[in-house]
């Protein structure tokens, strides 16, 4: 029997039961994957569950891609943009960071964007379990991630390659996907209508892998490649189609990934330096403030908008891949920030959202609005 | 009643219903077929009132419960019903409405719109009424027609 069975079934049985536990106190299960790896990392063979948690991680960048891709711009309310415009705020303030830290400028760029980006799959969990969908503050956050993923996807594509010419052609590549998707797409959108749900899938299967290859091929991130092929589906209409398909693997490899990524911290620990966790405080707190204004200039009251800044606290996905990069290009200070950032953030950030009705009642005692209470209509 | 549409980027899409009294009602259409109502009084934005959790299933029931499907209300002069492209339009004459006392011929009828009946409560129905008949109050004007002449005949009214 090959290894994997056995590591497979252990990781599995320990995610249920993880997830069954925090299930009866109506909490979200993603923080204890990362903290079940964490606690019992050690005894689980890690190594015998791949490629199980690095196609997660690629089918997770796809499904961001997917719902958070560019063609969602168009669809953007001012006021999203205004929130992000605060929230991108946080980019000039992490590059400052890393430099004063004695990074230079490639890996401050690179402390920049894991300070930046929150994880947008963790957030959009979040909001769906903890039934936050409808309220104000969930449109503005959702908005912001957007932008944000944007954003992380072009700082990856420029800070993919070493060279000059390894920048450009993952530049050319990015530009080439992006065009594909505007000039090509809705001319097939019609013939993938045609095609059965397993031939989608494979497909998408495929196309994923494929061009997180093509990307690492020419010294990108392979992370961009399947972020960019989840965004070339969506202008395929194929979004509603593949998120239903991939939904149960890519919710399968996701766990486990998070579970790797908690066993994988034990090391990180051990070589923990006062630097790395000051800089994470630091990139946990410099948004907050950033956030909760940018909230509140996007209309939403000063509680609501200090909602809206709690639930912007999760860093995921992107941060692991960003971590990646800086440990291949020699950064390991930012790649140690990076995976802290994710172990902290996520379960705190599960906290706050869950408790942050409670937090607003506190910090803003009822009536207290941002601006005047509008006479009532008669 | 004011309709908002905005799209939630991972979550489905998100209608703010605000009717004539001002009340609010929020309804977030899950991509998973979920659907979450939360009710707003008038002038408030903070707190939802009310908050509800359907499944696909039971929105469609309430859905149809709405639309009139089930039982549909015969106090209600004001119904569409679809045929196509075109539409059949009940229009009552209220009160103190300016069609009272008004001859047929003289109906402000854009293009693409007809007038087929007038109904009058206790007389037969007037099937395609001449240009001197006279509208009363009560009168029910049944029109049909493309969708953007009807409606413009309602507005003009």
């Amino acid at each position: 029997m090959h290894p994997s069975v056995e590591a497979f079934a252990l990781a599995a049985g320990l995610l249920a039961l993880g997830a069954a536990l925090v299930h009866r106190f109506g909490f979200p299960p993603l923080p204890i994957y990362l903290l079940t790896g964490l606690w019992v990392g050690g005894a689980l063979p890690v190594e015998d569950l791949e490629p199980l948690p690095s196609l997660g991680l690629l089918l997770l960048l796809f499904s961001v891609g997917l719902e958070f891709g560019p063609d969602r711009l168009r669809s953007l309310s001012g006021k999203a943009v205004r929130a992000g415009f605060y929230d991108g705020l946080a980019l000039p303030v992490g590059f400052f960071l890393g430099l004063m830290a004695g990074l230079d400028w490639r890996g401050a760029a690179l402390l920049a964007g894991v300070i930046y980006v929150s994880s947008s799959a963790v957030i959009v969990k979040l909001i769906i379990d903890l039934r936050r969908a409808a309220n104000p503050e969930s449109e503005v956050v959702l908005g912001v991630l957007v932008l944000e993923d944007l954003v992380v996807a072009l700082l990856l594509a420029l800070l993919g390659g070493h060279g000059a010419w390894e920048v450009l052609g993952s530049l050319l590549l990015f530009s080439a996907y992006l065009a594909f998707a505007r000039f090509l797409g809705p001319r097939l959108v019609r013939f993938m209508e045609s095609l059965s749900d397993e031939l989608v899938l494979l497909l998408g299967a495929g196309f994923t892998s494929g061009t997180a290859l093509l990307f690492h091929g020419v010294g990108a991130s392979e992370g961009v490649g399947a972020f960019l092929a989840g965004v070339i589906a969506a202008t395929l209409g194929l979004r509603e189609r593949l998120e239903r398909l991939f939904g149960p693997v890519r919710d399968l490899g996701v766990a486990l990934f998070f579970l790797v990524v908690g066993a994988g911290a034990r090391d990180l620990f051990q070589g923990l330096t006062p630097a790395v966790v000051v800089l994470a405080l630091l990139g946990l707190l410099v948004k907050l403030p950033l956030n909760h204004l940018g909230g509140t200039r996007a209309g939403l009251s000063r509680k609501r908008g200090l909602y809206s800044a709690l639930y912007l606290v999760p860093r995921g996905e992107f941060n692991l891949v960003l971590g990646a990069l800086a440990q291949a290009q020699g950064y390991p200070l930012v790649a140690q920030v990076a995976v802290l950032l994710v172990l902290v953030s996520i379960p705190l950030g599960a906290l706050l959202i869950r408790f942050a009705p409670d937090i607003g009642r506190w910090l803003y005692p009822k009536g207290q609005r941002a601006k005047p209470a509008q006479a009532k209509a008669p | 009643m004011k309709v908002e549409e905005v799209v939630l980027p991972g979550v489905g899409r998100k209608y703010t219903v605000t009717v004539g009294s001002g009340d609010r009602i929020v309804i977030v259409v899950h991509s998973s077929g979920k659907r979450e109502l939360q009710y707003f009084e008038a002038g408030e934005d903070e707190e939802p009132s009310a908050a509800l959790d359907l499944t696909d299933e039971e929105a469609r029931e309430l859905g149809a419960i709405l639309a009139g499907v089930l039982f549909h209300p015969e106090a209600v002069g004001d119904t569409q019903s679809k045929l196509g492209q075109k539409v059949i339009e009940w229009i009552r004459v209220l009160p103190g409405s300016q069609l009272a006392g008004r001859r047929v011929g003289e109906l402000p009828l854009p293009q693409g719109a007809h007038l087929l009946a007038v109904d009058r409560p206790g007389a037969p129905l007037i099937p395609n009424p001449d240009p001197e008949t006279v509208l009363e109050v009560g009168d029910t004007l049944v029109v049909a027609g493309t969708r953007e002449a009807v409606e413009a005949l309602k507005r003009s009214l």
